[in-house]
Parts: structure tokens; C-alpha cells; sequence
């Protein structure tokens, strides 16, 4: 890829900018403390930016406008999702979690059915999740180095590995609210401009020269385009296409002119596919092959299923989300907490409409994404088909510093709570391993992203969801909700719901390198293991009736009991956060 | 860990006091009304979003009837997911505020009465 010096600035102002303000903010007020004095002064407003800037990830900046080029009006359930997992949260769980006074899962379980092993468990699941939503994270930081810099991918997933280590080994950019608010206002604007700039240019141009979106055709190639085929890939050709070809196709090398008739055709690596101007567009295989159908909101009954799952997933996971849950602490009561959830929904809500846009432009201007699959890159891309010369590249600029902002604000909220939680409760010898557990939480992550194959961004955050939708949903709804829920029951769904889905997420990953098409339970397996993990959870506490806590009424009343009671009582406080600053706050303990 | 074992102190009313807060008619009624609202209006968006997934692969007449230009009737309704959503939480805070916190306040107020 060229080299676009723009790009690579504002990539590095973001960096700066938020070290800054990081590194400033952590020197004001420890993280624990601003959690302490956050929770009085805090305006919803303020809070609910904070809470979308550490929600909006690259699967949001990134992925949704890939997935929408790619799938169409399918890929609306993302950003639907996204958004609706936060109401599931206000009506089912916020209010009773904030007054039971834990501050993260595994203090919720412990305080609820009383059991250390089961404690262990949870920790281990957040960890994982953890892991599995740093994986897209760091993937795509990889993806946008790459299409800046003249450097392969990995080296921007190892830059924002070590930049966010750095950042957390130093203490900025904690779940500082001021940095998060911050975060947020950036990404909205750095895509809201270029979307902006792009659409007047889009229709003072007078629209797009060629097929539009509604025709029963494949998109089309804007420019003479040459494709290299990094990971084999099946690719569905609806319409016939000359092309030529230095590779192998179908199984034979391949060297010379081609023609394609229709049907599906397998590229292998390396290979290298070049098309000319205005021939019809071949999509990978199970995406919309032509424009009328990918403006068709489902398509087939495998479809149905698949969204439905997935709708599952983002719906029910985003309570059992680590860097979601601890958020909404720094609300001062249930009243504030509702009216921070209606403002994250409305943020939220009017940031996904960008991406929406900019993948139905994508469409129309960067269609060579879909021959090799990787639409992630479409917001990455767009402005320099776009707008040519200097303004592109600003423009172009503007984007890749908006991703970055949301690696790094995800990727380090993620990292504190997985090591914090790893260095207290997994590793011994609690005070010298909270860097050991950062490296650690970091490491694994960055290795994972450069092994596995860059699967879109959204689908993997979509297994996350659906990990997080089969352990913790159940457990926490129940837990809420069910007096009789014992921890046996509790342990065993999760262990039941976990492995499906790790089980899914690993027949998934054998398939992309098979290169063969799995089914939708494998693809999105959330409406099969969420019911499975609640029936396991009833069923197995029933069967252990004798374990259900004795101060069960208490523990429920205190959960239920109206805000205003004065039942809310923060938690010990000095489980929570680095080494350091839990000895810092065990100087001066009590706050009376 | 122990801290969560320990009976709410300080700002809290005096212990023996939620024995029979639990018991109150008041407050089994704010549960009752946090029941009667979260449920239904839960079963009701979830119908609505399936509805729409279940119309979008059967009812392709419908869905693709146009509006404006290429906007039509799927891609309408799918917006109105997003604002359905927004429009759940909306009612939600304002029945918190209006039918539960109402109650709460009653509760607290008869347990400040007794206690002094």
C-alpha cells in the first residue's frame, strides 16, 4: 500500500493526544478514586459519552461498514444490536447489580451464591472473553497500519499491543471518564466529517456513473483492478467475467487470460486476479452476489436462523461484557443509571448511522473488498475513491486516526480489567504481578491475531457476545430473578454454555481454513447454547436444592429494595484496580 | 469478600427494618410493577424483532415496496428497529420515574417514621 503521510500523522497525534490527556487525568486522581468521586459528580451526559467511547470498538468503526458492503441490509442487526444489549442490560440487571454492590462478575457471583470455586470459574470466562474481543481489536489495528503504511499487518497489531501495554503499565487511560468522553466525541466526528465531505461529493457529482444499488446485478469494478488473494477464498460469480490470472484457480495453476462462467470458483494464496474497468464484480460465497438481493433485508431460511442467533447474542451479551458492567458504577443511583442508558442508546444511535452510509458508498466505490472478502477495509479506503488527490488523503487521514482512537480506547479499558482481574484473582502473590498480568493479557491476544485468519472484525466480536450471552446471562438474569439458583447449577451451565461456543468457535476457525462453508449454528451459535446454558443452570440447581444459600432473602432484598432504601453499599473497593493504587487507597480507607 | 455479609450500616435504616419491608404490601406492589412492565415489554420487542426477520424473508412483496427512490418498506422498517429500541428505554424511565419511584419513597418514608 502507498504510503499516505497525512494518515500516518493523525494516527500519531491520536496517540499523543490521548497519552496526554491520559497520563494528565491519571495524575489528578487514581482510577479507584475517580470511580469513588465519579460516582457523586458525574453528569449522566458526560458518563454516557464515556460509556459508548469504551463501547465503540473497532468491530463498530470498522466492521459495521464492512459488513454492510459485504451482506447489506442483513448486517443493520449489528448496530441494532449493539444498541438493544443495552436496554436487555437497564431492564434485567443494571439497577439490582449496582445495589448488590459488586463491582465486576466475579465479585456478583461470589456475593450472590457464595462459592469461591464458582468465583474462579467466572474469572476465568471474563478473562476469556477479554482475550476473545482483543483478538479483532488488535487484527484491525493490524488491517489499518497496513493500508496507511507501507508495512505488513502485523506490525500494527504489535504497535497497538505494546502502545496500549505502555499506556496501562503507566496508569493513563484508565476508565478515566473525562478520556473515554473524550474518545467518544473523536471517533463520532472523525466519522461523521469525512461522511459528510464524501456524500456532498457523492451527489454534487451528480451520483454514481453506472449501475445503482437496486439493480438485480453484480456491483461493478470502478477502475482496471488487480486483486491478490492473501487467504484461499470461494468466490460466487453471478455473472460471466473475463479476467486474468497468476495462480492457482480451482485447484490447476493458472497463468493468462480466464473466463468465468457462473458459479462458484476457488482462488487459492497468492494468487493474483486482474479485472478491468466496469466488469461485473465476484463476491466471496455467502454474501448477496448482486445489488437487489443485498438490499434485501434476509435471504433464505439459514438466514432467518442465523440472525435470530445473532440477534441473541449481541442482545443478551453486552450484560456479560468485563468493560461494560463496571461503567455503569459511576452512576450515583438507579434514576441516573436509566437516564445514562437513554442517552448511551441515543449516542449510539447516531454514530452507527455513519457507518450504515459509508458501507452502502463502499458498495459502489471499493467492490474489489468483496473478491477477497476483507471489508473491513471499506472505511479505510472509501475517501481515496472518493475524493482524489490531497483531499482523499486528508480525508482517508481523518478515518484511520477515528479507528485508532477506538483501538486504543477499547483495547486498554479491556486490558486493565482482564490483567487487574488476572494479577488479583488467577496469579499468586497479588502486589509485583499485576505487570506480569498485563504482559500476559497482552501477549496471548497479540499472538492469537497474527496466527489466526482476519475473519470480519464484527463476526468475531459476534462470538464474544455469544460467549458472554451462554456463561453470564444466564447466571445473572437467574441469579437476579430465581430465588433457588445454586452454585452448582450456576457453574455448570457455564461450563455447558462456554463449551459450545468455544466448541462453535473452533469448528468455525478449522472451516476458514478449509474454506468451506459452515452452518449457521457454528456461524452464530447463541440461539442454541443461551437456552441450553439456562436449562442446565434450572436444572441443576433443582437438583441441589440443599445448596441455595441460607441469607438467599437477604442478598435478593438488598437487590430489589428501591435505591432510595440506602441499601446501596459500595463494595470493598480495594479489590478493584492496580496493585499500587489499592495500597494507595489502604491508606486512607475509610470514607465516612 | 466478608464486607458483603454484613447487615447495610450507616445511611441504611436499622437492620430489623427490612424484615419488614420485605413482608410490606408496598413493597411486594413496586415488584409487581417492576415485574408487569419489564416482562411484557420485553416478550413485545423481542416479538417485534422477529416479526420484522420473519417478514423480511417471506413477505418480499411487501418489504420491497418502494417509498422514496430505492428507500422501501424493509429499510424503513429496519431504522424503526433502532428507534423502537430508543423508544422502549424512553417508557421505561419514565414508568421508573413516575409508577416505582413513587412507591420507594413511600417505603422509605414509613421506615424513617417507625424508626424514629
Amino acid at each position: 500500500m502507498e504510503l499516505n503521510l497525512f494518515a500516518a500523522a493523525a494516527v500519531l497525534l491520536v496517540a499523543v493526544a490521548t497519552f496526554s490527556i491520559g497520563f494528565r487525568a491519571s495524575r489528578l486522581a487514581s482510577t479507584t478514586q475517580d470511580f469513588l468521586v465519579a460516582r457523586r459528580r458525574v453528569r449522566s451526559r458526560r458518563n454516557a459519552a464515556a460509556v459508548s467511547g469504551e463501547y465503540l470498538s473497532a468491530a463498530s468503526f470498522l466492521g459495521v461498514a464492512g459488513l454492510v458492503l459485504k451482506d447489506g441490509a442483513n448486517a443493520l442487526w449489528y448496530p441494532i444490536g449493539f444498541t438493544a444489549g443495552y436496554l436487555a442490560l437497564l431492564l434485567f440487571v443494571a439497577a439490582p447489580l449496582r445495589r448488590s454492590g459488586a463491582y465486576t462478575l466475579p465479585d456478583f457471583v461470589e456475593a450472590r451464591l457464595s462459592s469461591r470455586v464458582l468465583r474462579w470459574f467466572a474469572t476465568v470466562f471474563v478473562v476469556f472473553i477479554g482475550i476473545l474481543y482483543l483478538v479483532p481489536q488488535l487484527q484491525s489495528a493490524g488491517l489499518t497500519i497496513s493500508s496507511i503504511l507501507p508495512m505488513p499487518s502485523w506490525f500494527g497489531a504489535v504497535l497497538v499491543a505494546v502502545l496500549v501495554m505502555i499506556n496501562v503499565f503507566g496508569g493513563g487511560m484508565r476508565a478515566i471518564t473525562l478520556v473515554q468522553a473524550f474518545q467518544y466525541w473523536l471517533k463520532l466526528c472523525a466519522i461523521a466529517v469525512p461522511t459528510f465531505v464524501m456524500c456532498a461529493l457523492f451527489f454534487g457529482g451528480g451520483g454514481f456513473h453506472g449501475p445503482g444499488l437496486a439493480q438485480p446485478q453484480s456491483p461493478r469494478f470502478t477502475a482496471d483492478t488487480t486483486v491478490t488473494v492473501r487467504t484461499p477464498v470461494l468466490l460466487t460469480v453471478q455473472e460471466p467475467v473475463h479476467l486474468s490470472a497468476d495462480g492457482t484457480l480451482d485447484g490447476a495453476a493458472a497463468e493468462g487470460p480466464v473466463f468465468w462462467g457462473g458459479g462458484t470458483h476457488k482462488v487459492d494464496a497468492g494468487t493474483t486476479l486482474r479485472f478491468t474497468k466496469d466488469s461485473p464484480v465476484p463476491v466471496v460465497a455467502g454474501a448477496p452476489a448482486d445489488n437487489a438481493t443485498w438490499l434485501k433485508p434476509v435471504t433464505g431460511s439459514q438466514d432467518v436462523w442465523a440472525t435470530y442467533s445473532l440477534m441473541f447474542a449481541l442482545f443478551l451479551g453486552t450484560m456479560g461484557l468485563p468493560h461494560v458492567l463496571v461503567r455503569f458504577y459511576t452512576n450515583p443511583d438507579g434514576g441516573a443509571a436509566r437516564r445514562t442508558t437513554l442517552h448511551v442508546m441515543l449516542l449510539l444511535s447516531l454514530f452507527y448511522l455513519f457507518p450504515m452510509l459509508l458501507g452502502a458508498l463502499s458498495r459502489l466505490y471499493v467492490p474489489e473488498l468483496l473478491v477477497t472478502g476483507q471489508t473491513d477495509a471499506a472505511v479505510l479506503l472509501l475517501p481515496g475513491k472518493i475524493a482524489s488527490g490531497t483531499l482523499g488523503q486528508v480525508l482517508g487521514a481523518v478515518t484511520a486516526a477515528g479507528a485508532f482512537a477506538a483501538f486504543l480506547s477499547t483495547s486498554s479499558g479491556l486490558l486493565v480489567s482482564v490483567s487487574g482481574v488476572l494479577s488479583t484473582d488467577l496469579l499468586p502473590g497479588r502486589v509485583r504481578d499485576f505487570r506480569v498480568a498485563t504482559t500476559i493479557a497482552s501477549a496471548v491476544p497479540l499472538a492469537l491475531a497474527i496466527v489466526l485468519h482476519p475473519s470480519d472484525v464484527s463476526m468475531s466480536v459476534g462470538l464474544s457476545f455469544a460467549l458472554a450471552a451462554s456463561t453470564f446471562c444466564p447466571v445473572l438474569v437467574l441469579g437476579i430473578w430465581w430465588r433457588r439458583l445454586t452454585w452448582v447449577g450456576a457453574l455448570l451451565g457455564m461450563l455447558t454454555g462456554g463449551g459450545l461456543v468455544l466448541t462453535a468457535l473452533v469448528l468455525n476457525v478449522v472451516s476458514r481454513y478449509t474454506g468451506s462453508q459452515p452452518p449457521w449454528f457454528v456461524v452464530q451459535p447463541a440461539l442454541v447454547t443461551v437456552p441450553i446454558a439456562f436449562a442446565v443452570v434450572v436444572l441443576g440447581s433443582k437438583a441441589t436444592k440443599a445448596k441455595v444459600p441460607p441469607d438467599v432473602n437477604r442478598i435478593r432484598l438488598r437487590m430489589h429494595a428501591p435505591d432510595k432504601l440506602g441499601f446501596i453499599r459500595d463494595r470493598d473497593v480495594a479489590r478493584f484496580g492496580t496493585a499500587e493504587e489499592r495500597a494507595r487507597l489502604a491508606d486512607g480507607r475509610h470514607r465516612k | 469478600m466478608s464486607t458483603t455479609e454484613e447487615q447495610p450500616t450507616g445511611g441504611a435504616p436499622n437492620a430489623p427494618d427490612w424484615q419488614i419491608v420485605q413482608a410490606s404490601d408496598d413493597f411486594a406492589q413496586l415488584r409487581r410493577r417492576l415485574r408487569n412492565f419489564v416482562f411484557p415489554m420485553t416478550a413485545l420487542f423481542l416479538v417485534w424483532y422477529l416479526l420484522y426477520v420473519l417478514l423480511a424473508d417471506y413477505a418480499h412483496g411487501f418489504m420491497a415496496t418502494k417509498l422514496i427512490g430505492n428507500f422501501n418498506v424493509g429499510l424503513l422498517l429496519g431504522l424503526l428497529q433502532f428507534v423502537s429500541t430508543f423508544l422502549i428505554t424512553w417508557l421505561y424511565v419514565r414508568y421508573a420515574n413516575r409508577r416505582l419511584d413513587p412507591i420507594a419513597d413511600k417505603i422509605r418514608d414509613e421506615l424513617e417514621g417507625g424508626a424514629r
